[in-house]
Order: C-alpha cells, then sequence, then structure tokens
C-alpha cells in the first residue's frame, strides 16, 4: 500500500510539471488553432535562466538563499514571457494568415533556433543545480517518503492552475481569451482587441511553462539544452488527452498522465513506459476523439 | 622551344608533388559525442588526440608527415555515427580514435573496415571484438572482464545476496547488465530485479520506489554517469539506504555533481581513475593535458582513447609504414606490453586489449575517489 502512495507521490509531481506546461500548448491552440512546438524549448529556457541566476547569485558553494532562488523564479518568468511574445511577433505573426501547415513549420524551425541556440549560450553538456537550492527536507509518513520539493511542486502547479481557471473564467479580460478563442472575427467586431489577446496568451503560457522548466531543473537538479523535446511530447500528450484547447482539460490531462507514467513504469516495466502512454492516448482518442474535457464541435456543411 | 617549357613545367610539378608526399600530412580521424548526453566524454577524447597530434607534430611529426586531426561529432548515437564514418572515410583518414559509446562505435565498424581503416574505441560491449573487424581495436577491456570483477566484489567481497540490477537500453549498457548478472548468479548471490530505466527521461523515482519494495542488499547501475548520479540522487529523495554500486560509465566527475549529498559512499568499478594511474606515461600526459586545457581529462575515457592513438602512432613508427595491412598486423601480433597511459597494452588477434586490472572506488565528500577493493591495489 505504502508503494502504491509512493507512486501516486512521485506520479503527482511529474504530473503537476506536465499540467504548468500543458497549459501552454493548450492556450496557443485554443486561440490560434497552432501547436506550438517550440513550447517545450521555452520552458528548457525557463530552467538556464533560474539555473544563470542562482549560480551567479548564490555564492560558489553551499545553499542559496531564498530570495535568490525566488529571483530566479521571477528571471525565468520574465524572460520566457519575452521570448513566447518575441516568437509570437516573429515566427507566428507574420504567418497568421498563410495556409496551416506553414506556421506548424515555422514552430519547428523556431524549436530548432531555440534549442540550438541554448547549447551555443550555456554548452551541451548536462548542467547541474547547486546543491540545496531548494530545502532538502523529506517527510515519511508511514513509509511513503515525500521530500520538501515535491510538495511545493504539487502546490504550487495546483495553485498556479486554479488561479489561471478563475482568471480565464472569472474576468473581463479572461472572457475576451474566451471569446477571441470561439471566434476571433466575432471577438473583434464586439470591440476586443484581438492581437492583444494573442500576445497575452504568448505570456501566460510560456510563462507557466517557464515555472515548469525551472521545477524540472530543481527537481532532478539538473538541466540539458535537448531535454525540451520529451517534456514537450509529453505535456502535448497530455493537452491532447484532456481535450487541446481546455483549460482545464490540459491540468486534467497532465495529472493523469504523470500518475498513469509512474504507476506503469512501477508495476508494468519502464520499458514500456512510453508505449504504453501512447497506447493509453490512442483508447481515450477512440472513445473520445477531441479528449477526456473536449467539447464535440458541430461542424455545419 | 614548347617542349622545353612543357618539360621543365611537367618536372616542376612533378618535384612539388613528391615533396607534399615526402612532407604532406597524415589524417587521424575522431569519432565522439562532442554534442549531447555524453558530450563530455566526447571534448575530452577530441582534446586529448588534438594534444597527441600536437606533440608528435613538434617532434617532427609521423614519419615525417604532419598530423591533422579531423573531428566528426556522432552525438552518441548509432545513426549519427554512421554518417560520421562515411564522412570520415571519404576525407582520407588513415585511423580513427573513437568512438565512446558501443553502439556509435559499433554502427561505424564495417564502414571503417570496408576502407581499410583503423579504428580503436573504447567501446566495451564484448560483441565489438567478436564481429570480425580486422580493422578495429579495443583499448578498454570489454565488459565480460568487468563483470567478473563486479561479481567477485559484490557477492564474495561484500557478501550481498539480494541484488538489484539496473540498465538503460543501450547495447553497452544492456549488455553489462546482463553479464554482471549472469556473473552474480554463478558466484552464489541472487538478482532481485533486473530492471530497466530510459536514459535521459530524468524520473526513475517509479523504479526505485518498485525496487525499494523488494528490499535489497544492493543497488547495482550499468548505465552512463548522467543517469547513474540522479538514480543514486532519487534513492535518497525516496529515504532508501541501500548502497549504490555503479558501472565504469558511472566514474565522471559530473556523477558526483548531479547526485551531491549522496555521491558519498557510492561505489564505482573501473580500471583505476587517471590520478591512481602510476605509470610515467599517464603522469606526463596528465600533466600535458592540464596544462594545454587548464583541467583534468573527464574521466579515463579519454585516456584510453589517447592510449588508441598513442599505439596507432607506435605501430607505425615500428613498420615505417602506413599501409593499413602492416599496421594492423604489427598492432595484433607483435605489440607487447607498449607502455600506455592507462598501463601495459598488448591485442589479442581479435583486437581485444589485454590484461587491466579493474579496482573497486568509492567516491569520498569532496567528490574524489578512494580504492576500497582490492585493497592493497596492484595497478598494473
Amino acid at each position: 500500500m505504502s508503494e502504491f502512495c509512493q507512486q501516486l507521490v512521485n506520479g503527482l509531481t511529474v504530473g503537476g510539471i506536465y499540467a504548468l506546461i500543458a497549459l501552454g500548448y493548450t492556450m496557443v491552440y485554443g486561440i490560434l488553432k497552432l501547436i506550438n512546438f517550440a513550447h517545450g524549448d521555452l520552458c528548457v529556457l525557463g530552467a538556464f535562466i533560474g539555473l544563470t541566476v542562482i549560480s551567479s547569485l548564490g555564492g560558489a558553494s553551499g545553499s542559496p538563499a531564498v530570495w535568490v532562488v525566488g529571483l530566479a523564479f521571477v528571471g525565468a518568468v520574465v524572460a520566457v514571457s519575452c521570448a513566447g511574445v518575441l516568437l509570437e511577433f516573429t515566427a507566428y505573426r507574420p504567418l497568421r494568415s498563410a495556409h496551416r501547415l506553414s506556421a506548424v513549420v515555422s514552430a519547428l524551425g523556431a524549436s530548432m533556433m531555440l534549442e540550438n541556440g541554448m547549447m551555443l549560450i550555456w554548452s551541451p553538456q548536462t548542467l547541474v543545480f547547486p546543491q540545496g537550492s531548494l530545502p532538502s527536507i523529506s517527510w515519511n509518513i508511514h513509509g511513503v517518503q515525500v521530500t520538501f520539493t515535491q510538495l511545493l511542486i504539487i502546490v504550487v502547479s495546483l495553485a498556479l492552475m486554479g488561479a489561471l481557471y478563475l482568471y480565464v473564467n472569472r474576468t473581463r479580460f479572461g472572457t475576451a481569451i474566451r471569446a477571441a478563442a470561439i471566434d476571433q472575427d466575432a471577438a473583434r467586431l464586439m470591440g476586443i482587441n484581438v492581437n492583444r489577446v494573442i500576445v497575452s496568451v504568448f505570456i501566460l503560457g510560456p510563462a507557466l511553462g517557464a515555472i515548469g522548466g525551472l521545477f524540472i531543473g530543481l527537481y532532478y537538479r539538473q538541466a540539458v539544452f535537448d531535454m525540451g523535446w520529451i517534456y514537450g511530447l509529453n505535456a502535448f500528450i497530455a493537452a491532447i488527452i484532456g481535450g487541446i484547447g481546455n483549460i482545464p482539460g490540459a491540468m486534467l490531462g497532465g495529472l493523469l498522465l504523470g500518475l498513469f507514467n509512474a504507476l506503469a513504469a512501477g508495476y508494468i516495466s519502464s520499458t514500456w513506459q512510453e508505449a504504453i502512454t501512447f497506447g493509453l492516448l490512442i483508447a481515450i482518442l477512440l472513445v473520445r476523439p477531441t479528449g477526456i474535457l473536449g467539447e464535440r464541435v458541430a461542424e455545419k456543411v | 622551344m614548347h617542349k622545353g617549357i612543357l618539360a621543365t613545367a611537367a618536372a616542376v610539378a612533378m618535384g612539388v608533388s613528391s615533396l607534399a608526399m615526402a612532407a604532406g600530412t597524415v589524417t587521424f580521424g575522431v569519432q565522439a559525442p562532442i554534442t549531447g548526453k555524453y558530450a563530455n566524454e566526447g571534448q575530452g577524447i577530441e582534446k586529448a588526440v588534438k594534444l597527441l597530434a600536437k606533440e608528435q607534430n613538434a617532434k617532427g611529426g609521423l614519419l615525417g608527415k604532419q598530423i591533422k586531426v579531423q573531428a566528426c561529432d556522432d552525438e552518441g548515437k548509432a545513426t549519427q555515427a554512421a554518417l560520421c564514418a562515411r564522412r570520415l572515410t571519404n576525407a582520407g583518414v588513415f585511423a580513427v580514435i573513437g568512438s565512446y559509446t558501443s553502439g556509435a562505435a559499433s554502427a561505424a565498424q564495417p564502414i571503417y573496415a570496408r576502407a581499410n581503416v583503423i579504428q580503436t574505441s573504447d567501446g566495451t560491449a564484448d560483441e565489438l571484438t567478436q564481429r570480425g573487424f580486422k580493422t578495429f581495436f579495443r583499448n578498454a577491456p570489454p565488459n565480460s572482464a568487468e563483470a567478473k570483477f563486479t561479481g567477485e566484489y559484490l557477492v564474495n567481497h561484500k557478501h550481498y545476496q539480494r541484488i538489484a540490477v539496473i540498465s538503460d537500453h543501450s547495447s553497452f549498457s544492456k549488455g553489462l547488465g546482463d553479464a554482471v548478472a549472469e556473473a552474480i548468479k554463478s558466484d552464489g548471490g541472487q538478482v532481485l530485479t533486473r530492471a530497466y530505466i530510459n536514459s535521459g527521461s530524468q524520473d526513475f523515482t517509479s523504479v526505485l520506489t518498485d525496487i525499494k519494495s523488494k528490499n535489497p542488499d544492493v543497488i547495482y547501475f550499468s548505465g552512463y554517469y548522467s543517469d547513474g548520479g540522479l538514480l543514486r540522487s532519487q534513492e535518497k529523495q525516496l529515504g532508501m539506504n541501500v548502497p549504490f554500486v555503479g558501472g565504469d560509465a558511472n566514474q565522471n566527475v559530473a556523477f558526483a555533481k548531479i547526485a551531491g549529498d549522496a555521491a558519498q559512499g557510492s561505489i564505482i568499478v573501473n580500471v583505476p581513475a587517471p590520478e591512481n594511474l602510476p605509470y610515467k606515461a599517464a603522469k606526463e600526459f596528465l600533466a600535458a593535458y592540464q596544462k594545454a586545457y587548464g583541467e583534468a581529462p573527464p574521466s579515463i575515457f579519454t585516456l584510453t582513447n589517447a592510449d588508441g592513438m598513442r599505439v596507432v602512432m607506435k605501430a607505425v613508427e615500428e613498420t615505417h609504414s602506413l599501409n593499413p595491412k602492416k599496421v594492423e598486423a604489427y598492432l595484433h601480433q607483435k605489440i607487447d606490453k607498449f607502455p600506455g597511459i592507462t598501463g601495459p597494452i598488448s591485442f589479442s588477434s581479435k583486437g581485444e586489449r589485454i590484461g587491466s586490472a579493474f579496482q573497486a572506488f568509492e567516491v569520498q565528500a569532496d567528490g574524489s575517489y578512494k580504492t576500497v577493493y582490492p585493497t592493497s591495489a596492484s595497478a598494473s
């Protein structure tokens, strides 16, 4: 039983990170009907910027102060949001009226640019976060080991997801986002500045992704320039499982995928972990082609 | 008149070209993972080869020819390795040093063999020397030798009984893991579980949680340092108090950095660490490397690959020939206890390095290694 609970904790932690990253995919898709393939790399950028802040301000050895880690989060969020907006202006906006395939190719190109740029700036090696960036406290609850980092990731990701949900559903600007997602032209006619809405989505998504990326770095204490692919892929699958374009769906999909991955690796075989993940994806899409929370869109012919 | 000019021109041209032949250059290839997960290993190999070439060139080169080094990045992947092998053979290399991973070395083998290019690699998968490629030489001891030592250490010396063996899916790691599992069984130990991780996926807590519930005496990991360091730190995160023994690819300065606090007390099985090598050649090479690059080599594999380059140069000098067949024959039959950086070097008829002593090291608090087995270390 304690083993099962331990797997739940392991899965929830990774699931929280997947969910944070999946939100970026789902919001961009919701508005532009575009899969932002560069999103995973934006998350890695967050991890690298956070690492740079921590290692330059945290002193040569020993644990960096709490404010340094806080500043790392702020720096990562600000820098990655800027990168997201820049990406929108340079890679996606010029192609907005072009065929959708062009934007997908542009997204793949942006992903390669980012990945190789990070390799040049931060070296191709595995970079290591300083020991003790987060307190290494852990609790043993009836044989289930929970670390401070895990708790922090689970709590913060749930809180951020809740805040985003409230923002999108309870505020005027959130209403504008939802309106633009349904029909951009109609929203424009109602006086909504759709370009502003799109820019805001490219701020919010990458900001959450940056936090996810920095969590990955702090949790595993390492970052590699090409790890965006695997996390991006998993988050993308999470977004699809939950119903792409649907914000609560991305949250649910991320958490489910994390749990499922942990249980599959723990009880079946980690060799088959990825095959099982894709099996789950196919099974869900067979039963509900629009994902768990995705709405069935009636197309008028 | 015209004929005279033509004849002079031809004579001059011939003279120039024969001069170029006499002086000329000989190209050594480096095929290594210069980017990607094993980048610091690959960069170490490239640096070592370039350093040796520079030293040799300062001494007048190889048979009077200057050595040129051409590097190709195989990212440690088989597909890239095959591309590198084609690129380097097209560039007319005489010999290739590399690659670091067994998978990449193995993918490149047939291409070098067909082009008659000598290849030396630190790949430790046993099958590398069993495929009958005359051009291939292994400069590190094979998995089976390491497995035999590991089994002895775990079961006979430490008396561990319930052993969890973890590998990743690379041909090196799986091969070594299987060999160690066999050795444990034949020494009378019990392989509690034969687990696998996905290299680079970073989250190994699920596999470790499963292993924790089986309550092993020790965890043995046959993969690479980047995953090994993480396994060790996640083991601690999960509150597991189980000793960790890693295979040779865990010996890298980054292992201790990634594992953090948990690194201390981890055991790594490998041939002696660079700084523990008692040989004259080792001390000279380490000093030269430190002077040239301002850092120590990342791992022992920089040195085994340097030895690969050194034996090829030695064979060329001894045979006074850049004919691959003659050089191969010399390496297979004649070279005997050549004083290498990593110990005396000889090769079997299959290109297998003969006679290297393994040791078990314990990672200390400051990240250095202490030899714990055999207790009175005889390195040769």
